[in-house]
């Protein structure tokens, strides 16, 4: 089937199978392998990305179910080759080690950042409950969304 | 992989309409955060409807002596929704304790209710107020049924959930116990509601999950604190009375042990929510 979808501000259409899992199809068929497939069963939040500006689960969408919204994965925050200031904060405070998980982080980060600039360190954590991280203990993960989120509010955006 | 089921978006409820009284069997997906996790296999034919992009199951209406949820509404909207944290705090609550953040944006009311797992968060305070659930057909008839009656093998589409306002209470809390402390499924929650004359508890009533397949009323342990002020006391002997409604609902399971004894801790963080304290407040530490 035909199908019309918006991605990273782009319109695409593919042939692809409506009811296949959007996480497959952003991977697979996409190339778009910033987000990863790890438990399928929205345990574990390797596979967020934004839909219309909120984080979601690409695992537990179906591709038909994406018609008509605006997805964003992690390739659509930035330009290709160049680290965006959420990641490069990242990097900064040590908050990535196998990264494996780093991908979906920085979009429930994202999306955290969209809605409020001046999050607690409690908020922080409460928006990332749904991403696991078995390397980092997840202390410089919180750093690093607070330091960008006093870095967007300095800069005014 | 092509599948003779076939996706189907209506944006709005007569296209809805006209497909359920087509011939072909229809089923519904809204959040899909129950029906898409592994294990759990698609129908193989007819027609999938996609409830999220119908505009009439969307939104909460509070403005009217009813509370008014559309049934494909997110958990997130429930959270976030003021009017409602007002008038239904127990709601707001159990929603905020839902999943992750990424569950409860797509994760729907009519979601939880169809797929009534024991553990739902919502169910048990949508018991507390005696939700009714507005229903449409196959063929079209709407109808309003109790929350318990719904029965998901008869392919009825709830389109929204109400909240009957002589049952919502000044206040409401909810409370619950997981395996961890976020993103973890409800082992076992409560939802409470009363009202406070001359600082006693009145009109208290206590609902519980996970206790058995339906939501419990936990009529002894209401009457336990029923016309009693906030005091260690008092709060002592809810507490055993909680275990025993433990012992009456589930003799002998595996669970009875620890739960007959988690549920105090539930309980006090359940009263704490509804009188507005912290649960460690000093009432609470010395009941313990
Ligand atoms: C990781 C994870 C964590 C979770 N944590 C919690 C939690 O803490 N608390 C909790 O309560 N739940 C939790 N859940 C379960 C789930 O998120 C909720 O039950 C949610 O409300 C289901 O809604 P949905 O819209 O995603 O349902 P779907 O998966 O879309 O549908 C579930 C079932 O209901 C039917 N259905 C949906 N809408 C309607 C309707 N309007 N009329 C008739 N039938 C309908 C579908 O056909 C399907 O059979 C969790 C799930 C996951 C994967
Ligand atoms: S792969 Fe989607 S939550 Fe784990
Ligand atoms: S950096 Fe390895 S899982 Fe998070």
């Amino acid at each position: 089937m035909k199908l019309t979808l918006r991605i990273n501000g782009s319109v695409v259409e593919q042939d692809a199978d409506p009811l296949a899992r959007l996480s497959e199809f952003l991977r697979q068929v996409l190339g778009l392998t910033g987000l990863k497939e790890g438990c399928c069963e929205g345990e574990c939040g390797a596979c967020t990305i934004l839909m219309d500006g909120a984080p979601v689960h690409a695992c537990l969408t179906l591709i038909f179910q994406a018609h008509e919204r605006e997805i964003t994965t992690v390739e659509g925050l930035g330009d290709a080759g160049v680290l965006t200031d959420l990641q490069a904060q990242f990097a900064g405070a040590g908050a990535v080690q196998c990264g494996y998980c780093t991908p979906g982080i920085i979009m429930s980060a994202e999306g955290l950042l969209r809605s409020t600039l001046t999050p607690s360190d409690e908020e922080i954590r409460h928006a990332l409950a749904g991403n696991i991280c078995r390397c980092t203990g997840f202390e410089t993960i919180v750093r690093a969304v607070a330091a960008e989120a006093a870095r967007r509010c300095e800069a005014g955006c | 992989m092509l599948t003779a089921l076939a996706p189907v978006r209506p944006s709005n409820l007569a296209g809805l309409a006209s497909l359920m009284a087509g011939p072909r069997p229809v089923h519904f997906i809204a959040g899909g955060t129950d029906l898409l996790v592994s294990g759990r296999r698609l129908p193989e034919t007819g027609v999938i409807v996609d409830l999220s992009a119908v505009a009439e199951l969307i939104g909460i209406d509070c403005s009217g002596a009813d509370i008014r949820i559309g049934s494909a509404t997110t958990v997130a909207s429930l959270e976030a929704h003021a009017g409602l944290a007002a008038r239904c705090a127990a709601l707001a609550q159990a929603a905020a304790e839902c999943g992750s953040v990424q569950i409860r944006n797509r994760a729907t009311i009519g979601g939880n209710v169809a797929n009534g797992a024991a553990a739902a968060d919502l169910i048990p305070v949508l018991a507390l107020v005696g939700a009714r659930l507005e229903v449409m057909l196959r063929g079209g008839v709407r109808t309003e049924i109790a929350l318990g009656d719904f029965q998901p093998k008869t392919g009825g589409l709830i389109t929204a959930v109400v909240l009957p306002g002589r049952a919502l209470l000044p206040r409401s809390a909810f409370a619950k116990l997981g395996a961890r402390r976020d993103l973890t499924i409800s082992r076992l929650n409560m939802a409470a509601t009363a009202e406070f004359v001359e600082s006693r508890f009145r009109a208290l009533q206590i609902v519980a999950g996970a206790l058995g397949p339906r939501p419990l009323r936990l009529n002894r342990a209401e009457e336990a604190l029923e016309g009693r002020t906030l005091d260690p006391d008092s709060l002592r002997g809810f507490m055993q009375v909680l275990s025993t409604e433990v012992d009456a609902a589930i003799p002998g399971r595996a669970s009875h042990a620890w739960k007959r004894r988690a549920i105090r801790g539930v309980g006090l963080d359940l009263i704490a929510r509804l009188c507005g304290l912290s649960p460690r407040d000093p009432v609470f530490e010395e009941a313990l």
